[in-house]
């Protein structure tokens, strides 16, 4: 059996959740992986809760959507209380945006706060890039695709008035000093 | 020679596409000439990418005031000579049955993508269902044949559309991808291939257009190409003349129409089976059920289980020896379904053994924990 790792995108409507998920899925294709994706699909507006979920394994999927996460970033707190049960309890990752998610303790999961939104509002002045200041940071901490399929990814998923904002918060992302 | 090798129209290689992406570049990749249709949800980024695709190609796309009249539009392009298709859901597939019975009657081929919603009706517009498995064969008055289609996978959205426009070419009848909401909205890596086989309709100049031909498919001429065409929904000689008093036409053409499908079922039918050989109880499932079954039927197997998986790609005609060859060999089988049990009652007819429904009629697609613990409690 080759490497099989589920990962969910979590947050609320509008904060680029579903782009996030695409460009990942993206990046997995780009490094000649087996890539299956979906995300939350509905007539719910901004402000919402939304998930995407993304496979990437190095042989065909079965079953297309996540059974169990092995990696969840959640960007908002309903997400991260809805899904974080829902996490693979040995070597599952939990990656949250710090302070909007407050955590609950899980014995031996590993959870790592990332201020994300933050960073993409002083570092880029636009809080809307944040989704691509986490998933750059997710790649560096997991490493389930490598940099150079990511950036690819988001060139050919971005439309090109917003390319170099989205391209400097995923560099943001993947070069993030951990404390 | 009918069949035809083509150059694919997108390069060769890997891509991430939806089950709607990959639909609509079947489509282009078949030499789709004319679409017609009228968005709807969970269908429309296939029209989307269909409208944006052939301003590329040259094909000609129409936004049609309504589902009768997309249907309408796609039976005229094909008896103007080119391939034609719409793609829809259950409420716009409910508009379309009339037509569709029209196209069999005519024999005109042509395909239709449904992407199947929870229903009846309106139902929820966002959320997969499998209720309309049933409506693509009975649907329309009549005794009718069609070939229906339900694809598993993206890359099948992808094969399965070229394929359609093949067996609708080939036997001149309408053909209907049975596809959903999951499927459709799903993210998978596909391989495009170099090159893709086309069936080219076949001509014969002066044959009859409703004749016998060979094999019960007749040459299919187009408007413009100096036949004497004559097409007519009602009953026709082999030369499309009306005859609504014969007994004797009514009968042959009826019976023609019937057996041109059915005799060749044998070829149009594709199925795969895994474990079958030593298993007690084996499940019959077709589309993303059929990725949970497998999913299910995998890990049981790990724990020494003796259960197996047939999965239907061709859903019309009905594979009738298929399962009275299975149903005579296993205690059980189990269909799963994202309606109440439609495929399971086709499946009764057959099956000299025990067939166990499994009904999920919530919108949401039946995961294989569901089926784990089904399964469990039948062996």
């Amino acid at each position: 059996m080759g490497a099989v790792k589920q990962v969910r995108l979590c947050g609320l409507g509008g904060q680029g959740i579903v782009l996030a998920g695409t460009i990942l899925g993206h990046a997995g294709i780009n490094d000649r992986k087996w890539v299956a994706g979906s995300s939350s699909y509905g007539a719910e507006a901004r402000g919402s809760a939304c998930r995407s979920e993304v496979i990437i394994s190095d042989e065909p999927i079965s079953f297309p959507h996540v059974i169990e996460a092995d990696i969840l970033v959640a960007m908002s707190q309903s997400a991260y209380d809805k899904y974080i049960e829902n996490v693979e309890s040995e070597k599952g990752i939990v990656i949250y945006d710090d302070p909007l998610v407050s955590t609950k303790e899980i014995n031996g999961l590993k959870q790592i706060g990332i201020p994300a939104t933050n960073i993409a509002a002083t570092e880029l002045n636009n809080k809307q890039v944040a989704n691509m200041v986490i998933l750059g940071i997710a790649v560096e901490i997991t490493k389930i695709v490598t940099k150079g399929a990511l950036i690819s990814a988001v060139e050919k998923n971005v439309p090109e008035r917003f390319k170099a904002l989205n391209l400097k918060a995923v560099e943001l992302g993947l070069n993030w000093e951990m404390e | 020679m009918v069949l035809k090798e083509m150059k694919s129209t997108l390069p060769p290689g890997s891509y991430y596409f939806s089950g709607n992406e990959a639909a609509a570049e079947g489509a282009i990749a078949a030499q789709c000439g004319y679409y017609a249709g009228y968005p709807i949800t969970p269908s429309s980024e296939l029209m989307h990418r269909i409208a944006a695709r052939f301003r590329e190609t040259g094909a000609v796309f129409m936004q049609m005031e309504d589902e009768l009249a997309s249907i309408c539009s796609i039976i005229g392009a094909s008896w103007a000579g080119a391939r034609a298709m719409t793609a829809t859901s259950g409420p716009g597939f409910s508009l379309m049955q009339e037509a569709i019975s029209y196209a069999i009657m005519t024999e005109t081929p042509i395909v239709i993508v449904d992407i199947q919603r929870v229903g009846p009706s309106t139902g929820q517009a966002t959320r997969p269902g499998g209720g309309d498995m049933m409506q693509a064969k009975w649907g329309s008055h009549g005794d009718r044949e069609v070939i229906a289609i339900s694809p598993w996978s993206v890359q099948e959205m992808y094969d399965q559309t070229i394929n359609a426009f093949n067996l609708a070419e080939r036997y001149r009848v309408p053909v209907i991808l049975l596809s959903d909401e999951a499927i459709a909205h799903l993210r998978e890596r596909i391989e495009v291939r170099e090159r893709i086989t086309i069936f080219n309709r076949r001509k014969e100049k002066g044959a009859p257009p409703f004749g016998a031909g060979d094999d019960g498919v007749p040459p299919m001429p187009a408007f413009g190409e100096g036949e004497k065409l004559l097409v007519t929904a009602s009953t026709h000689t082999e030369y499309g003349l009306r005859k609504t008093n014969d007994p004797l036409v009514q009968a042959k053409l009826a019976s023609r129409l019937h057996y041109k499908i059915v005799n060749k079922r044998e070829e149009i039918i594709e199925y795969e089976h895994y474990h079958v050989e030593d298993a007690e109880v084996v499940v019959i499932a077709y589309g993303f059920t059929a990725r949970s079954s497998l999913f299910a039927v995998e890990r049981l197997r790990q724990e020494g289980k003796k259960v197996g998986m047939i999965r239907l790609k061709t859903i019309w005609p009905f594979a009738d020896r298929l399962i009275r060859n299975l149903g005579a060999k296993v205690k059980k089988v189990f269909v799963p379904e994202m309606n109440i049990g439609q495929m399971a009652g086709e499946i009764m007819k057959y099956a000299p053994c025990d067939v166990i429904s499994f009904s999920q009629t919530n919108g949401e697609v039946i995961h294989p924990y569901t089926i784990m613990e089904q399964l469990e409690r039948l062996l």
